[in-house]
């Protein structure tokens, strides 16, 4: 493999590894701010619950998403080394804004809302979930503002090879994002309501801590059934307004045509880059030209021969990264509405084989939004800011074997964190919520930690250190 | 503006050594640490302000690639492998922390993993600081690194272990009770000493580097010196302290870990007082890795203002967890046990 191809796949598999942990955790803080101030208003324990419950999934994907975001971060300059220097005066100050706007502040407060429980007023408590949301969506705002730019520069000059910014509110609001940070932020909400969703039907299904189940089942399938349709129309309009004016090699490479003839819509192609032609293809006719709104079935997609050759993005990733998104939103869509109408029917607590089809499809939020990236990162290429600098020109000189050992050094990690982490979620879940409830007595085996943990902190001790509200309140 | 903006970039890195520097010696004092209970505090310590700490990493990365970024195309690459090694323990230990704070009982691997995590990710760091005295070319934007292995980060790498563990100790001696902080004390003064040494090693031999001290200037001699006497009156004020184990709640319990930061801090800018403007030797400096005024002006506006309010949330964080370490409480007061154990050292 070439240097090139070494550091894209090394590039690839940490944002990829990266993207999956904010995937739940952006939606997830949310909640976890909403589950607390209802308990901080309602003094009911299961809200205590669930807010002990969620955090604890939530708190080791955040820190998982930390550490991978600190490499990307280096890897701008490590692997990327022209690129950083080339786009530092620009996406250098975005995403410094995020650090100084947000991540100090997720970062200042997260340890409050991970370990404060007990040791700090509700206020506090409270408060610090809302900091931590408001940093991990900000978060999100800018770092869309900084890839957007690389879609669509604008706001810049070139000079001595460095693009200088020449107005900031065009190179921030830049084409790309404003049709791009929303449908990204639907996109994690919507993520998170799957995975909480999916889990608490495994509670459901299994019958335990109803309570806790049917609340946390019923607000996260709630997020989906309420978002999906803003979605499809934020999607819709990432491609009709900025694909289709700003990127069309991108939508061309999408919607999988080599020549600019087929009226239907392409449903599976194994795509054959060097021959320019799909392998195999399955399409469904008319499709193509309804959806560019020509009901009389005559306008063909727009194929890649409208691009010229040395232009043109490989058409797999695109191609396999929309349909990934799309066909994970049919079953996001069928979801939904399923849900909509067993509520509408008050059946949405016995429903055993929707409750199942909900547990199947934890991750399918992840996965779109994985594909999403894939679609809108592989589709940018040969470019790597559209239109003025090749990947290809953009990489660090560097020996081969230094990032093919960090390439297999970082696969190697990725995996086993990864596999930790799954085997975490499985573990806790099984483990249940039970022992989340303030009411819950732990049974003391004298071989556990806790043993000794609670035979010595006498009460007298944890009281004089916890701010007594919270003991009132009991 | 330039020099305001480097004064950026040395104020994240030396809030990162002193705060990440902790930290991380805390996951190396972990490694030698035999009692299971006291590890777990050790962790426990450490997980409410991990993440915090390791933000000022972040903010240095990316004040450098927005205000120099040439510097920070150069730079990279050029330390390459220490740099990836080192992100390789920052990953590790970071997720282990995480695991075995929220789990009831964590597998043994995950202690390891921070430990070893925290003394590859000390060690490349140091690595890397001394990987900056070797020279370079620069092409196309992008480092060429030349010359043979660079020893002098393989000394730097041991003084930044030592020194992160010494600050580690000094900060559990800080926030610990009975036993935890009089070992801290015994073992955090000889990590004490053995830093002070290894520092002095390395200032001398960094003459035999492609980037010796520049002291020909009187501003150059003179800052180097002023630090430098920093350094020694902080080393000093520790050195009397952190050996004391009488009573708790007194200057003796904050001042190791204030004098050791003072030192770490005098020491890193003395050599950078000693080597401005130059960045990388031979043709690197400030003034050629600079980054246009648009950028600057949006930098230091837009972070400037926010870096109030950036301290205020740093420190917020760390006095809501002020004082000795505690394990937390319940917050309705019943059922559920307390995280972790308590403090085998007893109450106050
Ligand atoms: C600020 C910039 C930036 C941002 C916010 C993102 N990326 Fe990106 N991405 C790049 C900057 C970039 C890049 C530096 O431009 C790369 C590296 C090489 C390349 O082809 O483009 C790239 C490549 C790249 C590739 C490989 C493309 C290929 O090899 O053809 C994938 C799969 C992703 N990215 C996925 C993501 C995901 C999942 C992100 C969300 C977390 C993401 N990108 C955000
Ligand atoms: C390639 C692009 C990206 C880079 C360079 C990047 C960088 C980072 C860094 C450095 C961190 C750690 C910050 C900390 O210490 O808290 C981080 C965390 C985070 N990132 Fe990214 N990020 C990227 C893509 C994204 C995208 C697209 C999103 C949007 C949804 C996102 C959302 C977050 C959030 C919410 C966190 C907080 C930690 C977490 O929730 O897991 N990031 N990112
Ligand atoms: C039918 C519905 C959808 C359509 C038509 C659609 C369309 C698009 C398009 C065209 C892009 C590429 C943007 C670009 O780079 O220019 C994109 C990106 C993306 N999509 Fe979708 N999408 C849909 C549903 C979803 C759903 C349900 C999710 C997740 C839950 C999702 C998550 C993402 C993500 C994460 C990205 C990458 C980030 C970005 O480029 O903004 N999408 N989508």
């Amino acid at each position: 493999m070439s240097l090139l191809a070494l550091s894209r796949w090394q590039f690839a598999l940490t944002v990829c590894f990266h993207m999956t942990f904010p995937a739940i955790t952006v939606g997830l803080s949310v909640f976890l701010c909403i589950v607390y101030a209802v308990y901080w208003r309602t003094a009911k324990p299961v809200y205590l619950q669930m807010f002990r419950f969620w955090r604890r999934l939530f708190a080791v994907g955040f820190a998982l998403g930390v550490v991978a975001g600190a490499v990307i971060t280096f890897q701008m300059g490590l692997n990327w080394g022209v690129f950083g220097a080339k786009t530092g005066p620009i996406i250098g100050p975005i995403i410094g804004m995020e650090v100084v706007t947000a991540f100090f502040v997720e970062a200042g407060f997260i340890g409050i809302l991970l370990y404060g429980d007990g040791r700090v007023r509700h206020f506090t408590m409270f408060a610090s979930t809302v900091m931590v949301s408001i940093g991990t969506v900000l978060s999100s705002t800018w770092i869309l503002a900084a890839n957007s730019w690389m879609q669509t520069p604008a706001g810049y000059t070139t000079k001595n090879g460095q693009y200088d910014p020449t107005d900031w509110m065009k190179a921030i609001f830049n084409p790309a994002f404003v049709w791009r940070w929303p449908h990204m932020l639907l996109a994690v909400f919507i993520s998170a309501g799957m995975f909480i969703a999916g889990i608490s039907a495994y509670y459901l299904i299994t019958g335990r801590e109803k309570g806790f189940a049917r609340r946390s089942f019923s607000i996260g399938i709630a997020i989906v059934a309420l978002l999906m349709p803003a979605q499809l129309i934020v999607g819709d309009g990432v491609d009709s307004h900025v694909d289709g004016p700003h990127q069309l090699s991108k939508l061309e490479a999408e919607q999988g045509n080599w020549e600019t003839n087929n009226t239907g819509w392409i449903v599976f192609a194994i795509p054959d880059q060097k021959a320019q032609k799909n392998y195999l293809q399955v399409s469904v006719p008319w499709l193509g030209s309804a959806l560019q709104r020509d009901l009389t079935g005559k306008t063909p997609l727009p194929g890649l021969d409208m691009t010229p050759a040395k232009d043109r993005p490989e058409m797999a990733g695109p191609f396999w990264g929309f349909r990934a998104m799309f066909y994970s939103s049919w079953i996001l869509w069928a979801t939904a509405f399923l849900s909509v109408v067993l509520r509408l029917r008050n059946k949405l607590w016995t429903a055993r084989r929707f409750h199942k089809w909900v547990l199947w499809t934890t991750p399918v939020g992840i996965v779109a939004i994985l594909g999403g990236w894939i679609l809108s990162e592989t589709g940018r290429q040969p470019w790597v800011v559209f239109g003025l600098l090749r990947t290809s020109q953009a990489v660090s000189k560097l020996a081969p074997g230094s990032v093919l050992f960090s390439v297999i050094g970082f696969s190697t990690i990725y995996a086993v964190l990864l596999a930790s982490y799954i085997v975490f979620i499985i573990r806790s879940v099984m483990r249940g919520p039970e022992r989340d409830h303030p009411d819950y007595t732990p049974d003391l085996t004298p071989s556990s930690d806790y043993a000794a943990a609670v035979t010595t902190a006498s009460s007298a001790q944890i009281s004089a250190i916890a701010p007594t509200e919270g003991a009132a309140r009991s | 503006m330039t020099l305001l903006w480097f004064l950026l970039v040395l104020l994240s890195l030396s809030m990162y050594i002193v705060f990440d520097g902790y930290d991380l010696g805390i996951g190396v004092a972990n490694l030698i640490e035999g009692d299971r209970h006291r590890a777990r505090h050790m962790i426990e310590l450490v997980a409410t302000g991990w993440d915090g700490n390791e933000t000022w990493l972040i903010l240095l990365g990316v004040a450098l690639w927005g205000g120099f970024p040439l510097a920070f195309a150069v730079i990279l690459p050029h330390l390459y492998l220490p740099l990836i090694a080192a992100l390789f323990g920052l990953i590790v230990r970071g997720f282990s922390i995480e695991m075995i704070s929220q789990t009831e009982n964590p597998a043994a691997i995950w202690r390891w993993m921070f430990g070893l995590g925290s003394l590859v990710a000390a060690f490349f760091q140091g690595f890397a600081l001394g990987g900056l005295t070797a020279p370079t070319r620069i092409v196309d934007g992008t480092a060429m690194t030349t010359g043979g292995f660079p020893w002098y980060g393989a000394i730097m790498g041991a003084t930044v272990v030592v020194a992160y563990t010494a600050l580690g100790y000094a900060y559990l001696k800080h926030k610990s009770e009975g036993r935890m902080r009089s070992d801290a004390a015994v073992r955090g003064t000889v990590f004490a000493v053995i830093a002070v040494a290894l520092g002095v090693a390395s200032l001398l031999s960094i003459q035999g580097t492609a980037a010796p001290l520049n002291l020909s200037t009187p501003l150059h001699a003179g800052a180097f010196w002023a630090f430098l006497i920093f350094a020694a009156a902080g080393a000093i004020a520790a050195a009397v302290t952190f050996p004391r184990r009488g009573r708790t709640g007194s200057v003796s319990d904050w001042m190791p870990f204030g004098g050791l930061s003072v030192t770490a801090i005098a020491v890193l800018l003395a050599f950078t007082a000693a080597h401005y403007p130059v960045l990388v030797p031979p043709e690197l400096t400030v003034t050629n890795a600079v980054g246009p005024d648009g950028s600057l002006t949006f930098l230091l506006i837009g972070i400037g203002a926010n870096m109030p309010l950036v301290v205020f949330y740093h420190w917020f964080a760390h006095r809501t967890f002020g004082g000795k370490f505690t394990p937390p409480a319940d917050s309705t007061g019943s059922g559920r046990p307390p995280r972790t154990v308590p403090l085998i050292g007893g109450q106050k």
